[in-house]
């Protein structure tokens, strides 16, 4: 899987509980775990493992939201620029750690032993990787049943979902954030948001031309290529491309904008892990099943 | 600086030359319109001419009036500073817009709903406003201005890049804006630009006949009854003015302004009017043909690369074929520094400064913070912290020290004080490498990125010295080379951080400038890199006395004048690229350095450039102690508090007057 042969038989020896004899199972509570990465942060969250520290709590709760994090845990300030002092005296047994953050592993490895879980490679779809990385956690934690709990709970709900969703089933989305009032990023088929709409029945109307971290900014006009697509924008909308576009002759001419096919979704982290894509999946079940809710509100951006 | 006169070439006809590009715009703009994907469904034919004419069309005029704005912008501001390579940017409007669009999205969103132009303008001004000021006791000496300036722009843009990376949101908008997109959806933006370049133009017609007078000196201007200070002033704002409303537009187009007049003195136009005229023309076109090529290179997936960074790709060669072509002139003679004192006894000084750096290393390694609060690390606890201080202390002393060493010695040689190291375009081309590791790379590791960095840094190097060597070294080329070199790097790296992606960010950390990545061995890398390349400086201090004297001077005393000068711009170059990975572009620390030691009296090549060393290794010391502690446990970039460390003091000494700069 994608450590490789990474992560040692002694990075794991040096966790001293993670893989004690399965009857002696290790109560996962003494295991102290951090993390820098978002995507194994809500992962660990949504198995039920509260770890000693974590990158970047300010921001999480704004743009990933769920899990809600617990306040024991300790900030340990940018997931670019993690304080390694700070993550010293949390005191951690084991460091989660993905390819992102690849370069400063020497330095977590003085900290504690680290194990890489990558969930965003170019080429490979998330959503299984996601899957994986919460097994290997689990392995890694002595919580496999939490894990495997957490995957099927994602994907039952998925499938919910998916019937909930049975009369737009193969019906084209198209998943956007919106960068001013005149460019637009896009969710590609390699993107989790993709992979998700796959899951639930739909179709990624951009097809898989594009992956999301190597798309630039699109041109608002390129939407009329898409007029049968329903529009899925995340927040956050910028207020100033809320108030142009609201008045924007080409925007409101455009088929789904004038038909109310739209709906802005709360802000889901683009780069989260297996709780992001339950929550990606309820969100946008719930935006498409309420949608002549939207054609009474105006398709409002707010 | 003197002014850039272009010969003009014999076979090159202006006004052919501008007709044949029109054409060549309009045959592309034909293209443009003529590929244009068809649309499908019911409402197909109304939608393909609601394109063309809410998208296509308003972006070719867009694409066409913000050239014209910046070109008659940067034409009035190299007039009016007699500074060839002044331009929008170099007055810290780019960078002051950016910084106000950054705190109003991070403090007041309601302000942006409200107006974004508006913003971004007020940020324009108010970073010309301080420019203006720090300049005022001096005059608005030219000179003067450019420091000004720099040290603005290089202020704002490192807070900038620290509140993009606190805050995630919105970030994307400010990529965009920060890269130039020219995509359209109506017409406003067009009118807004068009009206004010209307308006500006007709400002400069009646300014022609005391621009004409400015070629003059000030003395022989004032004696015809000018106004001097007033003209100026009045012509300042105006250039401010319409590359501010462009800039609040559409974002970040940097090279227009600088390329356009450029092009113009080229083409044969010698007389304010006729660069006037011919600047704007040939801003439009460049812009208009740059973003037709963007749009037909453009995949379903959008364009390749934003239209700003694009032009900022295609003018930095330009820039460089064009370099051969200036005549040489003699390196600018060193300013007398007047009252400034010299120190009698340099040895003992520069013992003061190294006790005082190595007090700020000591309080860095002891004084801390904790989870508690503040601590003192004593026992087994510094133990353990140790291996996390230590390298930083060591990365940032011998970056500071690289980076003061590298800008006394550009400054020596170029008698510009504007040579902070980042001119040489090696910073710029450490970040290419480092773009280009991290968009390869899925999970590059620091030691790729180092290898990355010093590649890009060595082949920008490689180019800035080819082109030195063939230009026979003249200040002024060697300047414009390094900063087209650095314009084309910066111009690459809009454009990745516009693509978005996680990478961006690792590249943003870079920009901003921070040593917190810095592991035991990279940290003992940097400190022996920094010896080796100190070292020489001991041997070649003499040249750095004898070449700012002039070449005739230099070779009359013995000192290999082509020889001696790629050796020190190899020397700064390298100085410059080593500590560009560890602590980013931003060279404050380079302009403050030999600045405070030149004010201190260090006079004599050898100590000048140990004493700006010195000076620099105590304030990035200092900067990354306070980087680690102020928001603990978040860290804010080492290069933002250089710049908050070092800058006021730096304009406090230019706005006193006090800081004589050669």
């Amino acid at each position: 899987m994608r450590s490789g042969p990474g992560l040692s038989r002694r990075a794991l020896l040096a966790a001293p509980l993670a893989l004690a004899a399965p009857g002696a199972r290790a109560e996962s509570a003494a295991l102290r775990v951090a993390t820098v990465d978002w995507a194994l942060l809500e992962t660990l969250l949504g198995m039920g493992i509260t770890p000693v520290a974590a990158a970047e709590l300010v921001l999480f709760r704004q743009v990933a939201v769920e899990p809600p994090v617990p306040p024991s845990v300790i900030d340990i300030g940018l997931r670019g620029a993690p304080n390694f002092e700070a993550l010293r005296l949390a005191r951690p047994d084991l460091i989660f750690s993905s390819n992102y953050y690849a370069e400063m592993e020497p330095t977590l490895r003085l900290i504690a032993p680290v194990e890489t879980l990558s969930i965003y490679r170019t080429g490979d779809p998330p959503f299984a990787r996601a899957e994986a990385a919460a097994a290997r956690i689990g392995a890694l934690t002595g919580r496999e049943e939490a894990a495997g709990a957490l995957i099927a709970r994602v994907n039952a709900q998925i499938d919910a979902e998916r019937g909930d969703l049975a009369r737009h089933a193969g019906r084209p989305v198209l998943v956007l954030n919106l960068g001013d009032s005149r460019h637009f990023r896009v969710f590609g088929a390699d993107s989790l948001f993709g992979e998700v709409l796959v899951r639930l029945g739909l179709a990624n109307a951009w097809g898989d031309r594009t992956s999301y971290a190597a798309s630039a900014p699109i041109g608002l006009e390129a939407l009329a290529r898409f007029p049968e697509a329903f529009l899925v924008i995340l927040r956050p909308v910028p207020p100033d491309a809320a108030r142009v576009l609201s008045t924007s002759a080409l925007w409101n001419a455009l088929p789904n904008v004038r038909d109310h096919r739209l709906a802005v979704l709360d802000s889901v982290d683009p780069f989260g892990g297996l709780p992001t894509a339950a929550r990606f999946a309820r969100l946008l079940s719930a935006a498409l099943r309420a949608e002549g809710d939207a054609a009474r509100q105006g398709g409002s951006l707010g | 600086m003197a002014e850039l006169t272009l010969t003009r070439p014999a076979r090159l006809r202006p006004l052919q030359a501008g007709l044949a590009l029109a054409l060549f715009g309009t045959v592309l703009f034909a293209l443009v319109l003529a590929r244009q994907p068809a649309l499908e469904g019911p409402d197909a034919t109304a939608l393909e001419q609601l394109l063309l004419w809410h998208s296509l069309l308003p972006r070719a005029a867009t694409a066409l009036l913000a050239g014209a704005a910046l070109g008659l912008s940067g034409a009035l501001l190299q007039r009016v500073l007699r500074n060839p390579i002044a331009d929008p940017s170099t007055l810290g409007i780019a960078a002051g817009a950016q910084l106000a669009l950054t705190l109003a999205i991070a403090f007041a969103p309601a302000l942006l709903a409200f107006s974004r132009e508006g913003t971004a303008f007020a940020g324009g001004i108010l970073a010309v406003a301080l420019v203006l000021a720090m300049s005022w006791r001096r005059g608005f000496e030219p000179v003067t201005v450019v420091v000004a300036g720099m040290t603005l722009s290089l202020m704002a843009g490192a807070m900038s890049a620290a509140l993009i990376l606190a805050r995630g949101d919105y970030v994307f908008s400010l990529f965009i804006w920060g890269a130039g997109a020219l995509h359209q959806q109506n017409w406003q933006p067009a009118l807004l630009i068009g009206t004010r370049l209307a308006l500006g133009a007709g400002a400069a017609l009646l300014l022609l006949r005391p621009l004409e007078l400015m070629m003059l000196d000030d003395a022989a201007a004032r004696s015809l009854g000018m106004a001097v200070q007033g003209m100026r002033l009045a012509i300042i704002a105006l250039a401010v003015w319409l590359a501010a409303s462009v800039v609040s537009q559409v974002g970040v187009i940097g090279f227009v302004g600088l390329a356009a007049p450029a092009f113009a003195r080229l083409g044969g136009a010698r007389r304010p009017g006729a660069v006037l005229l011919a600047a704007p023309l040939i801003g439009a076109l460049m812009l208009w043909i740059t973003d037709s090529l963007v749009q037909l290179t453009a995949s379903g997936g959008g364009d390749l690369i934003p239209t700003g960074a694009a032009v900022g790709l295609l003018g930095g060669p330009l820039l460089l074929w064009l370099l051969p072509r200036l005549p040489a002139s003699a390196p600018q003679p060193l300013r007398a520094t007047g009252h400034a004192r010299r120190l009698r006894r340099p040895g003992r000084a520069l013992a003061l400064l190294a006790a005082g750096a190595t007090l700020i290393a000591i309080l860095a390694l002891l004084a801390g913070r904790d989870l508690e609060g503040w601590a003192l690390t004593t026992g087994p606890l510094l133990a353990e912290l140790a291996v996390f201080r230590i390298p930083r202390i060591v990365a940032a002393a011998a970056a500071g020290g690289l980076l003061g060493a590298a800008g006394a010695i550009m400054q020596r040689l170029t008698g510009n004080p504007l040579a902070g190291p980042e001119v040489l375009g090696v910073s710029a081309g450490a970040g290419v490498g480092l773009a280009l590791a991290l968009t390869l790379s899925p999970a590059p590791s620091a030691a790729l990125l180092l290898a990355a960095s010093a590649g890009g840094a060595l082949g920008a190097l490689a180019l800035v010295l080819l082109m030195a060597a063939w230009t026979g070294f003249a200040a002024e080329r060697l300047l414009l080379c390094g900063i087209a070199l650095g314009c084309t790097g910066f111009a690459l790296l809009s454009a990745v951080f516009a693509a978005g992606g996680p990478g961006s960010f690792r590249l943003l950390a870079w920009m901003s400038g921070s040593t917190d990545r810095v592991g035991a061995n990279e940290a003992w890398m940097l400190a022996a890199a920094a010896l080796v390349l100190l070292l020489p400086v001991a041997v070649l201090g003499r040249w750095l006395e004898i070449l700012p004297l002039g070449a005739g001077v230099s070779a009359a005393l013995g000192v290999p004048v082509g020889a001696s000068q790629l050796a020190l711009t190899l020397l700064a170059a390298l100085m410059t690229g080593v500590a560009a990975f560890f602590v980013g572009p931003l060279s404050l620390v380079g302009l403050i350095g030999p600045h405070l030691a030149r004010l201190t009296g260090f006079a004599s090549g050898r100590s000048f450039v140990f004493a700006s060393a010195l000076i620099g290794a105590g304030v990035l010391l200092l900067a990354d102690w306070l980087a680690r502690m102020l928001a603990f446990p978040y860290q804010l970039p080492t290069g933002l508090l250089a710049a908050l460390v070092g800058g006021p003091y730096l304009i406090w000494l230019l706005q006193r007057g006090g800081g004589r700069h050669g």
